[in-house]
C-alpha cells in the first residue's frame, strides 16, 4: 500500500515536468496550427544545454534553467522567423509543408547537438537526498524540478490570460483573421509563440536532465511524449492538459516500477494511439482533429 | 504519345544500365546500386501512402523493419528460401497492415503521422524485447551469396514497383486514389468507398516496404531493432519523395536519383554532418520548391500524368428515357420530422419534405434558414437527430454516404467540391464507375453526359482551367453520372451564365423525364422556377410554407421571412 501510495505521488510530481513539456507545444499548436517536431529535440538542448553549465561552470540547474529557456527563446525566434514564416501556402498544403520543414529540423538540431555532446547519455546530479514525509520518501530532485515546472507553467498561464500581449495569443489562436482585424500584429505574435513555446521546451530540458539521462537521440521519444498530453488533453485546452500531464505521470511510473523501463516506453506509445482511436478530440477538450 | 516515348526510353535505359553494372561491375558499384535501388523502393512504397492518398507517415520503417525481420526468421528458423521469405515479408506487413490501416485511418494529418512513429518505436522496442529477434544485439543469418545477384534484384523489385505505380494510376483504384486525396468528401458524394480504397493504399504501402526489408536483411545478413527500425531511412523516403515531387509517378525515382547520390557522397566525405544536411534539405524543400524536381519538369511539359483512359471517338445519343413508372405520384423520398442541432443552434427541426419521380421540388429560404445542413441530413453526410427518411418506398437505414450515392441519391456541394488533379473526363468517369463495373460502359456513359452539359471538348481540363459556371456544370455532370433516382442541387446554378443555366435545364430536364426527382436549393429563384412543380420554403429550421411556385411567393408569411416587417404593422399586431 505504502508502494503505491509513493507511486502516486511520484506520478503526480512528474505530471508538472510533463505539463511544462506539453505546454510550450500546446501555444505553438493554438497560436500557429502548426506541430513542431522538433519539440523534443529542443527538449534535449535545453537538458544539454544545462549538463554543459553545470559541467563547465558548476551551475545549479535551478540557475540553468532561465538560461536554457533564453538560449531556446533566441532558436525559437530564428526558426519561426527564417522558416516558418516563409512558408505561406494555407490548408493541407500549408500543414503538410511546416510538418516536413519541422520534421527535417528535427534532425538538424538532434544531429548537431550529436557533433556538440556525442552520443553518450548526460546527466545532471541535482539535490540527490530525499524529503521524508512520515514513512513515504520523495526524492528532493524530483519534487523541486517538479514545483519548479509547476511556477513556470503557472506564470505563463496567468501571463496569457491576464495581459494584453497574452490575450492577444489568445486572440490570435482562435482566430488569426479576426485578431488581425482588430490591429493586432499576428506575425509579431506567431513568432513570440514560438519562441516562448521553445523556451519552455529548454527550460523542461533544464528541469528533466536532472531526473533522467539524456541522449541526443532522446528527442523523437520527448515529441511522442508531449504529444500523447496533448492529444490526451485536448489541443489547446489548459485544464486537460494538466490533467493529462498528471494521468501520464502516473502511467509512466507505474508502469516503470511494474514492467520495467522498456515496457514503459512502449506503454506511452501505446496510451498515445489509444488515445488518438478512442479520442480523439481529448479527455476535456473538443474536437482535436487537425 | 511523345511523354510516354521518353516514359519508356528512360525507364528502359536506366534498367538496362543498372542491370548490367550490376552483373559485371564491382562488389563496392553493386552495393551503392543496392542502397540506391532500396532507396528508391522505399521512396515508391512511401509515395503510395503519403503522395497518392495523402496520408503523410513517419513510420512506414515500421514496415520495412517488420519484413526484415520476418524474411531473416523464415530462413533461419523455417528454411525457407529467400523468394519465399521475401514473398512472407509481404504477406507479414500486409496482415499488419489490415487491422491497423482500419484504426489509423480515421486519423488525419498530424494524427497519423505521428501514430505511426510510435508504431516504429512500439515495434522496436517489441524487437529489443524478445529472444526470437535476439533481443538489442541483433542475430545474424545466411546473407546472398553474391552482393550483384542482390543488386539486380533489388534493381528488379524497384523498377517494377515503379511501373506498378505507374500503371496503378491508369486504373479505377488510382482514379479513386488520387479523387479521395484531393476531396475525400467528395469523392465519397461520387460513390466511391472511400474507406476500403484507403486501406487497400496502405496495404500496398507496407508491402513495398516490407519487400525493401527483407531484401535488405539477405543482401546484409545482420540485423538489430536500431537499425531495422532506424529514423534515417524514414527521412531518406520522405526526403526523396518531396525532392522529387510528391504524389508523382516519377517523383521518388528523380528524388531517390539525386538524394541517394548526394548521401552516398556525404557519407563518405562527412559521415557526421550527413543527417544534418539531409534535414537542411528537407527544411529548404518544404519552404522553397515544395512541388519538388517533377512540377520543374511538369511545367515544361513533360512526363504530365496520362489522362485515364479517354472518351470513345462517337458518343451514342441517349435512347428515348425510359418510360416513367406506372404510379409517378407515388414518392420517391419522403422525410418526416428531420431535425438536428448544433450546441444551442437548432439547424433543422422537424422538417418533412416529400419528392416525387420526374418533377423538381425547390427548396429556398434566407440564409441560415438549415437548407444545407437538410441537403446533408438524406446525403448521409450528417446523422439527424430526429425523424427518419424513406427513399424508394423502404426506411432508409443508416448508410455512408458513398453507399447511398450509389443507391440513388447524389448531390452538389454548395461550394464547388470538385478534384484539383483530376481531369473533367476523370471526374465524370470517376462516378460513372461507381454505377458501372464494366469499362466500355462507364466510357460510354460519362461521355455522353459531358456531351449533354456540353463540356465533352474540354475533356482534358483540370478544373482550376473552368470558369466558375462551367465548373458548377461539372459537378452536376458528376452527380447525373450516377444515374440518381433522387438529385440534391445545393445553389447549384449560382454564378452561371444564362447560356450554362440554359444548359443545366436541358439536363435536368432530360434526367426529369427518365424519372428522376430533382430537390433544387437556390437564393435565385428565377433560375430554377421554370422546371420547379412545388417551392418548399424554410425559415429558422422550418417549414413554413409550400406549394406551387406562384402561389408560394405571394404567401404574407414569406415575404415576411425575406422582406422583414414594417415597424409600424409589428406595432399594430402587438397592439
Amino acid at each position: 500500500m505504502l508502494t503505491v501510495i509513493t507511486l502516486a505521488l511520484l506520478g503526480l510530481l512528474w505530471g508538472g515536468v510533463y505539463l511544462l513539456m506539453a505546454t510550450g507545444l500546446n501555444l505553438i499548436y493554438g497560436v500557429m496550427k502548426v506541430v513542431n517536431l522538433a519539440h523534443g529535440d529542443f527538449i534535449v538542448l535545453g537538458g544539454l544545454l544545462a549538463f554543459s553549465l553545470f559541467a563547465e561552470a558548476g551551475l545549479n540547474p535551478l540557475a540553468a534553467f532561465p538560461i536554457a529557456a533564453l538560449v531556446l527563446f533566441g532558436i525559437g525566434a530564428g526558426v519561426q522567423f527564417g522558416l516558418l514564416e516563409r512558408i505561406t501556402a494555407a490548408g493541407s498544403e500549408g500543414e503538410l509543408r511546416s510538418l516536413l520543414a519541422t520534421f527535417g529540423l528535427s534532425y538538424v538540431v538532434a544531429n548537431a547537438s550529436f557533433l556538440v555532446w556525442g552520443s553518450q547519455f548526460q546527466s545532471v546530479p541535482f539535490l540527490e537526498g530525499a524529503v521524508q514525509a512520515g514513512p513515504i520518501a520523495i526524492p528532493a530532485g524530483l519534487l523541486a524540478a517538479s514545483l519548479a515546472a509547476f511556477a513556470a507553467t503557472l506564470l505563463i498561464h496567468l501571463w496569457l490570460t491576464t495581459t494584453i500581449t497574452g490575450k492577444s495569443l489568445h486572440a490570435t489562436a482562435q482566430s488569426a483573421l479576426g485578431a488581425a482585424s482588430c490591429g493586432i500584429d499576428v506575425r509579431r505574435v506567431r513568432l513570440l509563440a514560438f519562441a516562448l513555446g521553445s523556451a519552455m521546451a529548454g527550460g523542461a530540458g533544464a528541469l528533466v536532465i536532472t531526473l533522467i539521462p539524456f541522449q541526443t537521440s532522446t528527442g523523437g521519444e520527448l515529441t511522442v511524449h508531449a504529444f500523447t498530453l496533448i492529444a490526451l488533453g485536448g489541443l489547446g485546452n489548459y485544464a486537460g492538459a494538466w490533467l493529462a500531464a498528471e494521468l501520464l505521470g502516473l502511467t509512466e511510473v507505474f508502469a516503470q516500477f511494474y514492467l520495467g523501463s522498456n515496457a514503459a516506453a512502449a506503454v506511452i506509445y501505446i496510451v498515445f494511439i489509444a488515445v488518438l482511436v478512442v479520442r480523439p478530440q481529448g479527455l476535456l477538450g473538443q474536437a482535436g482533429r487537425v | 504519345m511523345r511523354d510516354r516515348l521518353i516514359e519508356t526510353v528512360l525507364f528502359g535505359a536506366l534498367l538496362v544500365l543498372a542491370f548490367v553494372i550490376a552483373r559485371s561491375g564491382s562488389a563496392y558499384l553493386a552495393q551503392t546500386l543496392f542502397n540506391a535501388a532500396l532507396a528508391i523502393l522505399l521512396a515508391i512504397g512511401w509515395n503510395v501512402i503519403g503522395g497518392f492518398t495523402g496520408y503523410v507517415s513517419f513510420g512506414q520503417v515500421s514496415f520495412f523493419g517488420l519484413g526484415a525481420y520476418i524474411a531473416a526468421l523464415a530462413t533461419m528458423r523455417l528454411a525457407l528460401p529467400w523468394p519465399a521469405a521475401i514473398a512472407a515479408a509481404a504477406l507479414g506487413a500486409v496482415m499488419l497492415a489490415l487491422p491497423l490501416g482500419l484504426i489509423m485511418l480515421r486519423l488525419s494529418g498530424i494524427f497519423f503521422a505521428l501514430g505511426m512513429f510510435g508504431l516504429a518505436r512500439i515495434l522496436q522496442i517489441s524487437a529489443s524485447a524478445m529472444r526470437v529477434t535476439g533481443g538489442p544485439m541483433g542475430m545474424s543469418f545466411d546473407a546472398a551469396e553474391d552482393p550483384r545477384v542482390c543488386a539486380a534484384v533489388m534493381l528488379l523489385a524497384a523498377a517494377a514497383a515503379l511501373a506498378g505505380t505507374r500503371l496503378m494510376l491508369r486504373t479505377r483504384f488510382g482514379l479513386r486514389l488520387l479523387a479521395i486525396r484531393d476531396d475525400a468528401v467528395a469523392a465519397s458524394a461520387a460513390g466511391v468507398r472511400v474507406w476500403s480504397v484507403k486501406v487497400l493504399a496502405f496495404c500496398l504501402s507496407a508491402a513495398l516496404a516490407a519487400v525493401g526489408g527483407a531484401l535488405y536483411a539477405w543482401n546484409l545478413g545482420y540485423l538489430d531493432p536500431s537499425s531495422a527500425f532506424n529514423g534515417t531511412i524514414e527521412l531518406q523516403s520522405v526526403l526523396m519523395v518531396t525532392a522529387g515531387g510528391i504524389g508523382t509517378v516519377w517523383g521518388p525515382l528523380v528524388g531517390g536519383a539525386l538524394i541517394s547520390v548526394l548521401s552516398t557522397l556525404l557519407w563518405a566525405r562527412f559521415p557526421m554532418e550527413q543527417q544534418i544536411v539531409l534535414g537542411a534539405l528537407t527544411m529548404l524543400i518544404a519552404v522553397a520548391m515544395p512541388g519538388g524536381a517533377m512540377a520543374a519538369l511538369a511545367r515544361a511539359g513533360v512526363l504530365r500524368r496520362p489522362p485515364i483512359w479517354a472518351p470513345p471517338p462517337s458518343v451514342t445519343a441517349e435512347p428515348a428515357p425510359p418510360p416513367p413508372a406506372p404510379d409517378r405520384r407515388a414518392p420517391v423520398l419522403r422525410c418526416s420530422g428531420l431535425g438536428i442541432r448544433f450546441g444551442g443552434v437548432v439547424a433543422v427541426k422537424a422538417v418533412d419534405l416529400v419528392a416525387y419521380p420526374a418533377e423538381m421540388l425547390a427548396i429556398i429560404g434566407p440564409n441560415g434558414a438549415g437548407k444545407s445542413t437538410l441537403f446533408n441530413l438524406i446525403s448521409a453526410f450528417a446523422r439527424p437527430a430526429t425523424g427518419q427518411i424513406t427513399f424508394d418506398g423502404k426506411r432508409l437505414p443508416r448508410l455512408r454516404p458513398e453507399r447511398l450515392a450509389r443507391s440513388g441519391i447524389a448531390r452538389t456541394f454548395q461550394t464547388s467540391r470538385l478534384f484539383a488533379s483530376l481531369t473533367v473526363w476523370e471526374t465524370v468517369l470517376l462516378a460513372a464507375l461507381s454505377l458501372h463495373r464494366n469499362r466500355r460502359k462507364a466510357r460510354g456513359e460519362a461521355a455522353r453526359i459531358l456531351a449533354e452539359v456540353g463540356l465533352l471538348a474540354q475533356w482534358r481540363e483540370v478544373p482550376e482551367a473552368l470558369p466558375p459556371g462551367r465548373q458548377r456544370l461539372l459537378e452536376i455532370a458528376r452527380a447525373l453520372a450516377l444515374r440518381p433516382k433522387v438529385l440534391l442541387l445545393d445553389e447549384a446554378m449560382a454564378g452561371m451564365s444564362a447560356e450554362e443555366i440554359a444548359r443545366v435545364h436541358a439536363a435536368l430536364r432530360h434526367a426529369m423525364a427518365g424519372g428522376c426527382a430533382v430537390v433544387a436549393i437556390e437564393h435565385v429563384l428565377p433560375a430554377i422556377a421554370p422546371l420547379a412543380a412545388r417551392v418548399q420554403v424554410l425559415d429558422f429550421g422550418a417549414t413554413i410554407a409550400e406549394g406551387h411556385p406562384h402561389a408560394v411567393l405571394n404567401d404574407p408569411a414569406v415575404i415576411t421571412a425575406y422582406l422583414g416587417v414594417e415597424l409600424e404593422d409589428a406595432a399594430g399586431a402587438a397592439a
